[in-house]
């Protein structure tokens, strides 16, 4: 017991985050030399090509060695720092924080390993607590959903409920004060509501590194595709019911019809790699997801075409958390087969998308927008009518297909959203 | 003390019943060899690992159900008990069913929601047992009060063992049969143990004897007799049919194996078991019909073949879907009734001989 | 229409079924020559005679278990339990034979179970219980409890047509303090839930004699609107009803008369978390009968039956989270 165990040390690498991934770079470090560390605690934040992250400590033991600066890349795989481990510890299932400090000082309890993981299990929970909001409101399920729902920043809304609580009816009251602003046909999108932008004289005086690796692949895109853009007028009038029968966003439909119409055009689910042209069976839906001034990042849904509008709207709230919160794992960006842009909050109606590569196209859908229309009845009689009407556009490769196929793509899509049967 | 009662039975002669002609007589003898061969084959299923959960049978006791069901008419109603088979042969329920049943198939009569002989065939006209014994003597005795509300010459019958006599629905089933003067026929099964409990340490009084304290008649058969089971049975349903009230017929008889397969019964005495071996109810039946010139050979052959084919059909049969699980809780719709039994015995063909 | 109590529209449905279907017939302990411990029966044996107006021997097995076997034979028996607590001596019937028949070999058993429940009256431990949670956790048996004369009447026209055994909760508080006009002749009442008052506040969730105490709890509420919703068929259970009034107020009392735990209200509440949850602005409140048998002696009754004040109490406090 009292012999002084013998270090192990374990090499902590830059990860693969990615098939396509090469290199990374430290972004920071959490933990200095000598510091403890628990196995899975963060020990560095890392930026690559295609996703920000945090790289978990393998093991439990005390940070030895810092081999990479912050800000400098280097290929996955490098070593980036060390940890030294105590010989007794042979496995890298989860340690304890406190076995880590009692190998480095003094040997207090050599064999408390067991005992210290239920003070490390606190101090997680201690730090997640430390998270919540300042103001510790707690809100009902029925305020929650209708808040989602309307758009209510919940900390505006006066609660007359036992301790201030915000109580179903004051947030009724409150959205039918007139303070909240009547919601947009379309108002769902992933893209984060934006501060006021920042003056340009105020910018930074280089740009972040996620902004330049978008530059980059933007940029590449267009110079590698033949990329052309069309367009389709779709009538939403029967998304725009469905979605507020089920509490869905109408991105959610447009996914579920873009799914729909992939399976019947599976030409335009796939990836173009120099020659290689491989088109896919299974939808992996990525959705382009703002981070604000960070940048922009395009989390996937795998295996898409298994879920429902409801289920891929939820996936995409989740996606879309995940990102801003930055806990996108490797997986949740890879192998997208298809992309959906869809910046519509801001009434803006058409673009020309940039293709994610190697897919072979994207769609854009931007605001649903009413619209005097002419309708024909089942007489043959026309008529104007007031619609909501969106405009989606297909950036596609024209090393991969040919305009019809693109324009067959988008009436199928079209034909899905009009033909929806909403329940 | 209580053991006595079997032993003057045992010993008697066989009494040849005279409403029995030799077809019938015959299928009395097929109706016990189909019961032990299904329960043997059932059996090495079982040791296979293709017969899920426990597994019980009623070897030895085959006279008991084979002559008191072959006493009721197709009309008259039926609780069946765990060691009674060949009721449900007799009925009409198939052979390959039966197997289902124990193989847990869909094939089988409760479509794998039950297991072994815990079952009744509606369209044969039986109830199910539960096994919670003997309540079956209470429903029994409401179906027998329906006939009697209703004006039907009809009746109904129950087997129940010698522990059954013990608990309360018992009694009240004997009291409210004899009240009403039901048209019943309740069948006290005595084959010496409960599980591992011996008569002794089950009653008093021998139960038989307490038909009289209900108001009505209480009789004790060889229960390893079948002929004598089933003049009993007939006497009985007579008595019913003409408002006479129910019957309660103690057959005697020995449980020749464990409780269930996994008992080895090592609480019952050798020599208890190889005495009652000499009185098996099939053996005597038998040579009752070689003596007779029956060709019993034949009929071995035919049983066994019918017995085989039957097993393979039970075998090729699926398992329930599971789905099925959660279904049939309660019936939607229209009730389904209860349905006839086949008519075995030649008296129910020969019009008025036993109505 | 006619004005009716709540027995004498249980008694009339009983007579309207005696009279169109030669099938129906009656079984119980006194319910004959005596017309029943409450009078149920009063004037039967008379218009029907003895065979079908059955003085039973005192065996609640043996009542259970032979209608089981006259109902399978074709016959729709009414068994009268002379108090609801007595079920637990025919228990084993309605729970073993009766209940898994129809699952284990497609057999029907159409009987009603008539129990006679719920206490205030100073009936002591043995007279007073309200053990309808007990069958409804049995499968394969119905459970309904009305708390108006119209619904007694329907809901057991109902019962007795149904093809399955179904436990009809009668409510001995309600005989004959509860009136009200009931449509002449025979009609069948869903096993469904009935909204006894609308409201969008919140919602009392009650059954049989609860419904009249959360009614009256909920009259005036400082101005609330209280919904009150009777539930009156517990096996099935209406959610639909449960979750489409859970949606509507958010906030619910759920009150049972019965003890507390494993209480048809704690299956509402089930249903409410599992399938209400987005819907609910409070914690669901339950007021029930504690844990105990119910005492004799009014102060001790009092003490533990859910009262209107009890009801009122709780309603205030979660109109107030």
């Amino acid at each position: 017991m009292s012999s002084s165990p013998i270090k192990t040390i374990v090499d902590v690498t830059m990860p693969q985050m990615g098939v396509s991934v090469a290199e990374g770079t430290v972004v920071a470090w959490r933990a200095g030399v000598g510091d403890p560390i628990a196995a899975d605690e963060t020990i560095c934040e890392i930026s690559t090509d295609k996703i920000d992250t945090e790289v978990p400590a393998p093991v439990s033991g005390v940070v030895a060695e810092i081999l990479v600066p912050v800000e400098a890349t280097v290929p996955v795989g490098e070593v980036l720092a060390r940890i030294a481990v105590d010989g007794e510890t042979t496995s890298t299932a989860p340690a304890s924080a406190a076995n880590g400090s009692a190998s480095a000082g003094a040997g207090a309890s050599a064999g408390a390993g067991a005992g210290g993981n239920g003070a490390d299990a606190g101090a997680t929970i201690t730090a997640r607590r430390a998270e919540r909001p300042a103001s510790g409101r707690r809100y009902s399920p029925v305020v929650q959903r209708i808040a989602a729902e309307h758009r209510v920043d919940l900390s505006q809304v006066p609660g007359t409920g036992r301790g201030g609580r915000v109580r179903k009816q004051d947030l009724l009251a409150f959205m039918e004060s007139g303070a909240v602003e009547e919601a947009p046909l379309h108002i769902e999108s992933p893209y984060r509501p934006e501060p006021a932008a920042t003056p340009a004289d105020a910018a930074s005086p280089t740009l972040s590194r996620m902004r330049r690796q978008i530059g980059e692949h933007m940029k590449r895109s267009l110079e590698t595709a033949a990329t052309c853009t069309t367009w389709i007028e779709v009538d939403m009038s029967r998304v725009e019911r469905a979605r507020v029968l089920l509490g869905v966003t109408g991105l959610a439909f447009v996914a579920r019809a873009t799914i729909d119409a992939l399976r019947e055009h599976p030409a335009l689910n796939a990836w173009l790699e120099g020659e290689r042209y491989t088109a896919h069976s299974g939808v992996n839906l990525g959705i382009a997801v703002s981070l604000g001034d960070d940048g922009l990042i395009v989390p996937v849904i795998h295996d898409a075409h298994e879920l429902s509008a409801e289920g891929l709207a939820a996936r995409v709230k989740d996606l879309a958390r995940r990102a801003r919160a930055k806990e996108l794992t490797p997986d949740d960006v890879r192998d997208g087969t298809f992309t959906i842009t869809n910046p519509g909050q801001y009434g803006s109606i058409m673009a020309t998308p940039i293709i994610n590569q190697p897919q072979v196209a994207i769609l854009d859908f931007e605001a649903v927008v009413k619209r005097p229309v002419v309708v024909t009845d089942p007489d043959g009689n026309d008529s104007i009518a007031i619609r909501p009407i969106t405009i989606l556009g297909l950036s596609w490769d024209h090393r991969a297909l040919d305009g019809a196929l693109a324009a067959q793509f988008l009436a199928s899509v079209k034909r899905h959203l009009e033909g929806l049967v909403a329940d | 003390m209580a053991t006595n009662i079997a032993v003057p039975i045992a010993n008697g002669a066989s009494a040849d019943s005279a409403h029995l002609l030799l077809e019938d007589r015959v299928w009395l003898l097929r109706a016990m060899l189909l019961m032990r061969g299904l329960e043997e084959r059932a059996m090495t299923l079982y040791r296979q690992g293709k017969v899920p959960g426990s597994f019980y049978d009623g070897h030895g006791q085959e006279a008991v159900s084979a002559g008191a069901a072959f006493a009721m008419a197709p009309e008259d109603r039926l609780c069946i008990l765990h060691r009674d088979l060949a009721a449900h042969l007799i009925r009409g329920v198939p052979a390959a069913r039966v197997l289902g049943q124990y193989l847990g198939r869909d094939t089988g009569i409760t479509h794998g929601r039950d297991g072994n002989v815990h079952f009744g065939d509606r369209n044969v006209g039986c109830v199910g047992m539960v096994s919670m014994l003997p309540d079956m003597m209470l429903v029994a005795a409401g179906m027998a009060m329906a006939f009697k509300l209703r004006h039907e010459a009809r009746c109904a019958m129950t087997w129940f063992g010698d522990g059954s006599t013990s608990r309360g629905d018992f009694h009240e089933a004997m009291n409210w049969a004899g009240v009403q003067k039901l048209p019943v026929v309740f069948v006290l099964e005595n084959n010496q143990y409960a599980y591992s409990t011996p008569l002794d340490k089950q009653f008093a009084v021998d139960p038989v004897e307490r038909a009289a304290a209900y108001g009505f008649v209480g009789v004790t058969v060889d229960g390893n007799d079948v002929e004598a089971v089933f003049e009993a049975a007939r006497a009985a349903r007579e008595r019913a049919l003409a408002g006479d009230g129910p019957t309660l017929i103690e057959a005697v008889t020995m449980r020749m194996h464990g409780h269930a397969a996994h008992d080895d019964m090592k609480y019952v005495p050798k020599e208890q078991v190889e005495e009652w071996r000499k009185r098996d109810p099939i053996d005597r039946q038998e040579a009752r019909l070689r003596k007779l010139g029956a060709d019993v050979d034949a009929l071995r052959v035919e049983v066994q073949a019918e017995i085989d084919a039957a097993t393979e059909e039970a075998l090729a049969a699926p398992m329930p879907d599971p789905a099925s699980a959660v279904e049939g809780v309660f019936c939607v719709g229209d009730a389904e009734p209860l349905g006839d039994g086949v008519p075995r015995w030649s008296g129910f063909r020969s019009a008025g001989a036993a109505r | 229409m006619t004005q009716l109590t709540y027995l004498q529209a249980i008694s009339s449905a009983l007579r309207d079924e005696l009279r169109a279907d030669e099938r129906v017939l009656m079984m119980g302990e006194d319910i004959g020559v005596f017309g029943g411990a409450f009078k149920v029966t009063d004037g039967f044996i008379e218009e029907f005679g003895p065979d079908r107006v059955m003085d039973t021997p005192l065996a609640e097995s043996a009542i259970i278990g032979t209608a089981i076997g006259a109902a399978v034979v074709g016959m729709r028996p009414v068994c009268e339990m002379q108090f609801a607590d007595f079920i637990s001596c025919g228990f084993d019937q309605l729970v073993n034979v009766a209940g898994k028949m129809h699952y284990r070999q497609g057999l029907a058993v159409p009987i009603t179970v008539r129990l006679p429940s719920g206490g205030g009256f100073s009936g002591g431990p043995f007279h007073s219980q309200n053990p309808e949670a007990w069958f409804m956790h049995a499968p394969g048996i119905k459970v309904v409890a009305p708390s108006t004369a119209e619904d007694a009447k329907g809901l057991l026209h109902s019962a007795i047509r149904d093809p399955n055994p179904v436990c009809f909760m009668e409510h001995k508080h309600l005989y004959r303090r509860v009136k009200g006009e009931v449509p002449d002749g025979v009609f069948e009442t869903p096993f469904t839930a009935r909204i006894a008052r609308p409201g969008t506040d919140l919602v009392v969730i009650a059954y049989g004699a609860m419904v009249h105490t959360a009614l009256q709890a909920t009259e005036d509420l400082d101005g609330a609107s209280v919904e009150v919703l009777d539930l009156r068929s517990l096996m099935p259970l209406d959610e639909a009803a449960i979750l489409d009034s859970v949606e509507r107020c958010s906030k619910v009392v759920i009150v049972d008369e019965a003890n507390s735990t494993c209480a048809a209200g704690a299956q509402v509440a089930a249903v409410i978390a599992e399938k209400g949850f987005e819907s609910l602005d409070g914690p669901v409140v339950r007021v029930a009968t504690p844990d105990v048998p119910i005492p004799f002696s009014p102060p001790l009754e009092q003490a533990v039956l859910p009262s209107a004040e009890r009801v009122k109490e709780a309603c205030r406090e979660l109109l107030a989270y």
